[in-house]
């Protein structure tokens, strides 16, 4: 045997893993190689020195966390995944696209209609006339008002069920109660106290960054809420800066200008530049429902909206539609809206839509698995649904038998 | 060293099968240390080893019930931790230089007050020694001669002919000799 074929096994002879006839054969050469003998002496030493480290051991809390990863989802958890799922794999550069040509389309078919509309604003100022007025509002755009917080995607809503021109005159004298009601709970705290708590929620800021919700919000607000907040002094003060002298603001030219301005801003992609002062979100609680709250006193700027039934342009789809049957309908409608308002959401609105009642909801999105296994338990649920990530789900459920 | 695979825990393969929870509890908490460390020896993070650790145990979770069980539940399991690690070390995200650095900053788990200097400095070595192995190697030097595996049950875990494991456990040494010249 030769010394490279001897030290071919010394590695094995350190696992005592040779057979009879190589180690007798090893034995043999060994016996007459001092070479050798350093070499095989050396290799196990280096395999006493690899077998010396110590054996390495699972973190703390590793069984815990395995079994966690491995315990199936509850299957209302998969569902609310499940539902969840399309809006976040949704290119980010189609998303920014998609709003993008949706202001656009905005911007090129509103804009002379609403200059129009507002030079003949009549001056007259009521309460039927304003009642229109938050109603409009929460749908200024498609995306608009899905933006922001979730205190604040709610207050609109509340105020503004999308129930069609002929049903708004008939609730009219409740419409009054509720806006009175209503201008009593905004009023404290103070609207710009409130939008500033509402920019400083956490998930505030991410919205604020994302370039593709920015354009229509900052649009939104230009158009919609301006007017309005124009009488609130708390909010000119946060808002001066951005805003023209406060005697221009109550022409309607000044209007046509701050739309010219959005627009032209719009187009050189730069509202997403703008201090977050300027652009505050368009349901913000405080700023829309000071349009409520302060139209009565100051009547003669009346918001005006892009969307709904009088403009064509369709109001901002729910993030989930569902459907509800049940054995008896109104009873139903009152354990959903009771149901939202237990698990912290509320209703936004009521409306008829090929005879059936329609419900809508704003349902806090941690608080949504709960909200659909209760609603199970009411009748017969189905959800078609395109979710969203925001904190505060809009749900419109068609109530039938 | 490890001490020895030994056999599976009675009736836990039976369990397993029968979707018992606290079988795959048993599971995990009998073999975390020898599955996270070959994960750790092979890859160097400890973040790594545990994330990789952890897929390893579901994915025996999800497959239990194939596994023809013509291995002991060890092997089984050393077998899917280094086809893990494998495809992680070859993965292109994988940063080219992790390579190098692998088992460098894995801290020496029981330092020797005594001679703690020297040891260091010989762990360090050990461990760059290690870690400048090539992968095929490194993990059969890892399942001899840090886990304890035979050579039988190696060759069961990464499908391999005995004498291959043989070979290479060799030539892993060899390399670790020369690197490691001036401690041994």
């Amino acid at each position: 045997m030769t010394c490279t074929e001897t030290r071919d096994l010394f590695s094995a002879l350190a696992d005592d893993a040779l057979t009879p006839a190589e180690r007798a054969a090893l034995d043999a050469h060994l016996a007459g190689c001092a070479e050798c003998r350093r070499e095989l002496a050396g290799l196990l030493r280096t395999v006493k020195l690899v077998r010396a480290i110590d054996p390495e051991r699972a973190p703390a809390g590793f069984v815990d966390r395995v079994l966690a990863a491995a315990r199936p989802e509850p299957a209302r958890k998969r569902l609310a995944r499940r539902l969840l799922a399309p809006w976040p794999t949704l290119p980010l550069g189609a998303a920014a696209l998609f709003l993008v040509a949706g202001l656009a389309v905005l911007l090129f078919r509103g804009s002379p209609d609403q200059r129009q509309a507002a030079r003949y604003q009549p001056p007259t100022p009521g309460p039927a006339v304003q009642a229109p007025t938050p109603e409009t509002a929460p749908s200024t755009g498609p995306a608009a008002p899905r933006e922001t917080g979730s205190s604040a995607t709610t207050a609109p809503r509340e105020v503004a069920p999308a129930a069609p021109p002929s049903s708004r005159e008939a609730t009219a004298p409740q419409r009054s109660r509720e806006l009175e009601a209503l201008k009593n709970r905004v009023e404290q705290p103070a609207p710009a106290e409130r939008r500033a708590e509402t920019r400083a929620e956490p998930g505030s800021a991410p919205r604020d960054a994302a370039p593709p919700a920015e354009p229509p919000r900052a649009m939104a607000e230009r158009q919609v809420a301006t007017p309005p907040a124009v009488e609130d002094g708390r909010r000119a003060k946060v808002d001066q800066a951005q805003r023209p002298p406060a005697s221009e603001r109550f022409s309607s030219a000044a209007q046509d200008t701050r739309a010219d301005a959005a627009k032209d801003t719009a187009k050189e992609g730069k509202l997403r530049q703008e201090s977050p002062a300027s652009a505050p979100p368009v349901g913000a609680a405080g700023v829309v429902p000071s349009v409520a709250a302060k139209s009565q006193m100051v009547p003669q700027i009346a918001p005006l909206s892009r969307t709904g039934p009088m403009t064509g342009v369709p109001a901002a789809p729910p993030d989930v539609t569902a459907q509800l049957r049940v054995p008896d309908v109104a009873a139903a409608e009152l354990s959903l809206i009771e149901l939202a308002t237990r698990v912290g959401g509320r209703q936004t609105g009521r409306r008829i839509d090929g005879g059936r009642v329609v419900v809508e909801l704003a349902v806090p999105r941690d608080a949504y698995a709960q909200f659909v296994r209760e609603a199970t338990a009411l009748g017969a649920v189905s959800i078609e649904s395109q979710a969203t990530d925001r904190p505060v789900l809009a749900v419109a459920v068609t109530v039938s038998n | 060293m490890r001490e020895a695979l030994g056999a599976d825990p009675p009736g836990l393969l039976e369990r397993l099968r029968a979707g018992e929870p606290r079988a795959f509890e048993e599971l995990v908490t009998v073999y975390q240390h020898r599955v996270f460390g070959v994960a750790l020896r092979m890859l160097g993070s400890r973040a790594e080893a545990e994330e990789i650790a952890q897929e390893v145990f579901l994915r025996a979770y999800r497959a239990v019930a194939d596994f023809r069980g013509d291995a002991r539940l060890g092997t089984w399991l050393y077998g899917i931790a280094s086809r893990l690690c494998l495809n992680r070390l070859a993965s292109p995200d994988r940063r080219v230089a992790r390579g190098d650095a692998a088992l460098a900053d894995v801290p020496a788990s029981t330092p020797d007050a005594a001679a703690a200097a020297e040891r260091a400095e010989l762990d360090a070595a050990l461990r760059a020694a290690i870690a400048g192995l090539p992968e095929d190697r490194r993990l059969v030097l890892v399942l001899r001669d840090v886990e304890g595996l035979s050579y039988e049950e190696i060759a069961n875990a990464l499908d391999l002919d005995p004498g291959t494991v043989r070979s290479r456990l060799h030539r892993a040494r060899l390399q670790l000799k020369e690197k490691l010249e001036r401690f041994a």
